[in-house]
């Protein structure tokens, strides 16, 4: 409590000088050394998820699907039970966006956007990313990642602060601005690399064929990167090919048991494949330029189907 | 229409994994007549061979090359898609086209979302939306709902250590390590 009080006063005094940034620096790592940087509790985690999750269905609303959502939450618990947090409120949803990306929020949140859901070809995918996604929030990456920094390092001891006080609110609404911050800026590669790691660990325990999140970097590495689709999703990760690389080479031996697991592929194609028929339809039913460029995709279509 | 009936048609066929899929070779690679390493090597494909995707089996692809010859590569050394393939994700991303078809494209559907939207500008400037917060609430969810999903296609759990997580994370830092 001290401690904050002290560091606030400095930073408040210090202005924007880049020379105190740096002792601030100093001064965590510091503190850091001697005893570790308090992690914030299970409450504090909760608070800032769920402002961080609001932020972000701020920027993209829910898919106003039932089916989808529930058919994605119950797979998003069943890889739940298989971590070690089974007991955290866990909560999925889809994304009414065509990008294609996935997110995390601190506190059990995980999010798929309808672009990437779009690109995928059966559960065992679906497991891979949002058990990927699921391992930041196992390993706590986006509070590491805001305490990492020296200004929100102030916010290291929000755990500590009484709810309900004056500076509680002003902390927690800083680091979740932080945390809404680091969707655009992308977590520590060896973060994502974890979380591959991990995730396709997890799927291979919920009894899901692992190689599904390898299948979708696959997937995305075909994809135009020109796509501004998914100019996020390849600002913030590492290439597709070099998390695919790595993974091969730690699943080559280890995972090759579980390779034969199912894919599901008829589960998934019966509940996406019926929401993107459905959504077809719905925007099928106004003007015109949908209808032209439903026209020109079934011509081009016309070559497969011979 | 009778493009629209077609189209539903198609969509009820059950969509075999990469049936067809058009992809190349990033690297050199041998053709092997199973999916394992020590399987016996059916040719040797230069980088940039195009091929077809059969489908894939754990790490490995079963594909034709242009010449014929059928085997099995590791995914790692094939990336789909080609020149050829002017539809971009034609195969792979069908439920995309399939949803995408009634979409006047790009543009379109910016446009319609108005200031909402997940490029690093809109999330920063996102109001939250603490409703829709509170409505993930309602989704299926708990340990017997998992359960049930799992049995209902016969998943079964498994015990499976993590990978390599202390040496790894030692290696990549080393590599990788970025702003570490």
């Amino acid at each position: 409590m001290k401690r904050w009080m002290i560091m606030l006063v400095l930073f408040a005094a210090s202005g924007s000088s880049q020379a105190f940034e740096l002792s601030i620096n100093k001064l965590v790592d510091a503190i850091g050394k001697v005893k570790d940087l308090k992690t914030v509790d299970d409450k504090g985690e909760a608070e800032i998820g769920q402002g961080v999750a609001a932020n972000l269905l701020g920027a993209a609303p829910l898919v106003q699907d039932d089916k989808l959502q529930a058919y994605v939450s119950r797979l998003g618990w069943w890889l739940a039970m298989q971590t070690e947090r089974p007991d955290l409120p866990w909560r999925f949803g889809v994304l009414d966006s065509e990008n294609v990306n996935a997110f995390a929020a601190p506190g059990g949140y995980v999010f798929i956007t309808k672009g990437l859901l779009l690109r995928m070809r059966n559960e065992a995918e679906l497991a891979g990313v949002l058990a990927h996604e699921m391992a930041h929030v196992l390993q706590r990456h986006h509070l590491n990642a805001i305490q990492k920094n020296a200004r929100t390092g102030l916010m290291a001891d929000l755990a500590s602060i009484a709810v309900g006080s004056s500076e509680h609110a002003a902390l927690a609404e800083k680091a979740i601005g932080a945390g809404t911050e680091l969707y655009a800026r992308g977590l520590d590669k060896d973060d994502e690399f974890e979380a591959d790691r991990m995730g396709v660990v997890i799927a291979a325990r919920a009894g899901y064929d692992p190689y599904g999140l390898p299948a979708v970097l696959q997937t995305l590495e075909a994809a135009n990167a020109q796509d501004s689709h998914l100019a996020l999703m390849f600002k913030t990760h590492p290439a597709p090919q070099k998390r695919l690389e790595l993974l091969d080479g730690l699943m080559t031996g280890t995972m090759d048991p579980y390779a034969g697991q199912p894919i599901l592929a008829d589960r998934f194609m019966k509940v996406v494949g019926d929401y993107a028929k459905k959504w077809r339809a719905g925007t099928l039913t106004t003007k015109s330029p949908q209808l032209r460029a439903f026209s020109y995709w079934s011509a081009g279509l016309k070559p497969r189907c011979a | 229409m009778k493009h629209h009936l077609l189209l539903l048609g198609l969509l009820l066929l059950p969509m075999s994994v990469l049936a067809g899929d058009p992809g190349q070779t990033l690297i050199a690679a041998d053709l092997k007549q199973e999916p394992f390493a020590d399987a016996k090597t059916v040719s040797s494909l230069p980088a940039g061979s195009v091929l077809d995707v059969v489908k894939r089996q754990g790490g490995w692809m079963q594909v034709k090359a242009a010449d014929g010859s059928e085997g099995w590569l590791k995914m790692t050394s094939i990336k789909l898609g080609t020149g050829t393939a002017a539809k971009g994700e034609s195969g792979l991303g069908s439920l995309l086209n399939v949803a995408r078809s009634g979409r006047s494209g790009n543009t379109g559907v910016t446009v319609a979302t108005g200031v909402r939207g997940l490029s690093a500008e809109e999330l920063k400037n996102a109001k939250p939306a603490p409703d829709a917060v509170k409505k993930l609430d309602g989704f299926p969810s708990g340990k017997r709902e998992a359960e049930s999903f799992a049995s209902g296609a016969k998943l079964q759990s498994q015990k499976v250590e993590y990978l390599g997580m202390s040496q790894a994370a030692t290696n990549n830092s080393s590599t990788f390590g970025g702003g570490r």
